[in-house]
């Protein structure tokens, strides 16, 4: 089959549409006739309720922030050190997370449709892979929620206790953390641990968002 | 996009246009209703979109752009995993009785199947390939360069003509 041939299917195609009277535009365009109909549509774009989710998400986030240094600040005492470093641990990650969550929203009032397809869609599938890694790093904080309530009295009285199911314990934590940080990634994602983990259908699409992400990076190479 | 006049021009410029809308909403689309809710929103970002729009540009570039990326994002959210169904699955009048018009027909459908398999930039690179945009065109849409764009033209193509040679031997 030679290109010409190609080309008048398709033109014959694009004449059947005519012929089925499926193009029902009239209809379509009164939705659009007023600006209030377009705002109630915009009201319930999926993109913009994202965004207002991850609005919300911030405002817990800094509330969680404000109720952990109110805690910190009132327990400044050498005899709660652990507890204070604990909390300002968590607090640093959770800090990290609404950075990352404030560039995502930066990230969904940048797109624009009109771009060029591969900077548009990048765009998008970099804001759904960004999930993944807001995820990596609060794993991070998740040996300090195992020390917060050590105290130096607990390591004096009963050392055994301490270093024999204490320690080990948050050792354990603080080894799964590092290793689900260096592992969470699109490389693992076929591994079964990793399906386990990030099985639920909001995870898929994170995942096939940085599949898309490395197809639009194939497509972009100038290959011969 | 706030007088009237310019609501009119716009709406005149959608009308001109409307089969590569509908055109990219079955190359995106498995099924009539989601065609429909497709059709919707691209002509609601095209909406959207106007302000932004540079007079000095092609039009049917920044349509292209806005509608494809429409089309794709939609088609990543929720019609992933829908069988695809063929547009003379819905419209069974446009089959032909005649052998030479059915065959045809049937090449129709043929074409619109193995582009609906592309993956979705390749899909659209193809559906302006065979809307006879410019190399130069195209490369703008999709943000490459114009070899890249021969190239992969090239090897669709030569994908195509295998499975068409395939299934008509």
């Amino acid at each position: 089959m030679e290109d010409i041939e190609l080309k008048n299917l398709w033109k014959e195609y694009d004449r059947k549409f005519e012929e089925a009277r499926i193009l029902n535009m009239q209809s379509w365009m009164l939705n659009i006739r007023t600006y209030e109909d377009l705002q109630t549509q915009k009201a319930k774009s999926k993109l913009n309720s994202l965004g207002s989710f991850k609005k919300r998400v911030i405002i817990a986030g800094v509330l969680l922030i404000a109720f952990l240094l109110f805690l910190i600040l009132n327990s400044l005492k050498l005899s709660n050190i652990f507890f204070v470093s604990s909390l300002s641990a968590i607090v640093v990650f959770n800090i990290i997370a609404i950075v990352v969550y404030i560039r995502q929203i930066l990230l969904i009032n940048d797109i624009d449709n009109s771009e060029s397809l591969t900077e548009a869609q990048e765009k998008t599938a970099k804001l759904q892979a960004s999930t993944l890694q807001i995820t990596r790093i609060l794993f991070l904080q998740t040996p300090f929620y195992s020390t917060f309530f050590w105290n130096p009295e607990m390591i004096t009285s009963n050392p055994v206790k301490f270093f024999l199911i204490t320690l080990p314990v948050s050792l354990l934590f603080l080894f799964l953390s590092i290793w689900l940080f260096r592992n969470i990634n699109y490389k693992n994602m076929e591994k079964k641990w990793f399906r386990v983990l990030f099985g639920s259908s909001e995870w898929t699409s994170v995942v096939q968002a940085i599949k898309f992400m490395n197809e639009i990076e194939e497509f972009k190479k100038e290959t011969l | 996009m706030s007088t009237q006049t310019d609501q009119e021009s716009f709406l005149k410029l959608i009308e001109e246009n409307k089969r590569i809308i509908f055109k990219i909403c079955n190359a995106y689309c498995h099924n009539a209703n989601d065609r429909e809710d497709l059709a919707q929103e691209i002509i609601y970002q095209l909406w959207k979109s106007a302000v932004s729009f540079d007079q000095e540009h092609k039009f049917t570039t920044w349509m292209y752009r806005v509608a494809l990326n429409t089309a794709i994002s939609f088609y990543r959210k929720e019609n992933k995993n829908k069988p695809f169904v063929s547009i003379s699955n819905h419209h069974a009048n446009i089959a032909a009785t005649d052998d030479g018009l059915h065959d045809k027909a049937e090449n129709i459908n043929l074409l619109q199947q193995f582009i609906n398999e592309l993956k979705e930039l390749d899909r659209a690179l193809m559906i302006l390939y065979l809307e006879e945009k410019s190399y130069s065109e195209i490369a703008d849409i999709l943000g490459i360069t114009e070899t890249n764009v021969a190239t992969k033209i090239s090897r669709i193509k030569e994908k195509l003509k295998h499975k068409f040679s395939t299934l008509n031997n």
